[in-house]
């Protein structure tokens, strides 16, 4: 089994951003993305609020941290964590040093990795429809993001589920395209003439895996603060799904950098 | 065996996936990848009832055999490349 000092979980600006923390202090480094690098911010075109690059896509900044990230070293797998779990060496090596390392085995959809620390930067998704509601959909195409799939109902009629910030942004962006937009509340039924559901009901942290592992607030967040420390030994926590009061770009590049070296801390 | 990569110039995730295609395409000569810009191509989209992107599109002898919707890595790419 591969061991690493340290295992991030998840590639978006938060995890990246750790990820060249730790690498840059010395540290064996291996980031685990399910699906694609960047996270969230891939589907935003126009970032203004990124210092010192106006305008920048998504995409594009992401693919410069990804290579930065491995231009100094860090390895990338493509793979799902499914399990952490303090591993058998965990006891042993308290003992062996001073109390003060855990030792973690990430098991993931393909294999298995040791990890003297473990960072979790899975971020959140887009909270889903209940299986009522999607019985009420049928057939239809569901969106969860206007200014991805938008443009495919030019003309057409469309719905948006929910009436938070995000969903009067979808409706906006899709009054310019659709012929016409209804807006519901996530308990009404949808209009039989929407061809295409667009959802936006707000979003939810990625961190089932979690549970029983570290504490978790009632919404699922990792429970912690400006340290990015969690209830676990050797277990931190950067980004959007820890419990905080401001979810940005910036706040997660922030929350990387303090978990990697709280992280290097623990491990020195 | 045939892909239609499915994509609009606005859309990030599409930007995400278009090196990955690009290297899957590389490693496997056998396979003609054909780039369909959603705005320029509505029709073909229609036909092939894309609703939304970026959309990945397998025929074997014209017929569709897979379909993958979002960004996917290559190591998914090559998964499903196997199987069909």
């Amino acid at each position: 089994m591969k061991k690493y000092d340290v295992v991030i979980v998840g590639a978006g600006i938060a995890g990246m951003t750790a990820a060249i923390y730790a690498v840059r202090a010395g540290k064996s480094v291996l980031v685990l993305e399910e699906t694609m690098q960047g996270g969230q911010i891939i589907n935003t075109i126009n970032i203004e609020n990124w210092p010192g690059d106006m305008g920048v896509t998504g995409a594009e900044l992401s693919q410069k941290i990804y290579q930065q990230m491995l231009e100094l070293g860090v390895e990338m797998e493509y793979e799902k964590v499914l399990e952490l779990n303090k591993s058998a060496e965990f006891n042993s090596e308290i003992d062996a040093r001073d109390g003060v390392r855990a030792c973690y085995n990430v098991k993931t959809d393909e294999t298995e990795y040791l990890a003297s620390a473990v960072i979790i930067a899975t971020g959140t998704e887009p909270r889903k429809l209940s299986d009522e509601m999607m019985a009420d959909v049928g057939k239809r195409p569901v969106s969860y993001c206007a200014t991805c799939d938008g443009a495919l109902y030019k003309n057409k009629t469309v719905v948006v589920v929910g009436h938070g910030n995000s969903a009067k942004h979808e409706v906006k962006y899709l009054e310019g395209i659709c012929a016409k937009v209804y807006n519901i509340h996530h308990d009404e039924p949808i209009p039989e003439d929407a061809e295409a559901v667009f959802v936006a009901i707000g979003r939810v942290p990625n961190t089932e895996f979690l549970s029983g592992v570290v504490d978790l607030d009632d919404a699922g967040y990792v429970v912690s603060d400006e340290s990015c420390h969690t209830s676990a030994l050797g277990v931190f926590v950067a980004g959007d799904c820890r419990t905080k009061g401001l979810r940005q770009l910036v706040t997660a590049a922030s929350d990387g950098s303090i978990a990697a070296t709280e992280a290097v801390k623990y491990l020195s | 065996m045939e892909l239609l990569d499915f994509y609009a110039d606005w859309c990030g995730p599409c930007q995400m996936m278009k090196p990955v295609v690009e290297e899957f395409e590389k490693t496997h000569p056998d396979l003609k990848v054909t780039r369909v810009n959603i705005d320029d191509e509505e029709e073909l989209a229609e036909k092939y009832g894309v609703s939304g992107i970026p959309c990945l599109v397998f025929l074997k002898d014209g017929e569709e055999v897979a379909r993958e919707v979002g960004v996917v890595p290559a190591k998914k790419l090559e998964k499903i490349y196997e199987k069909i």
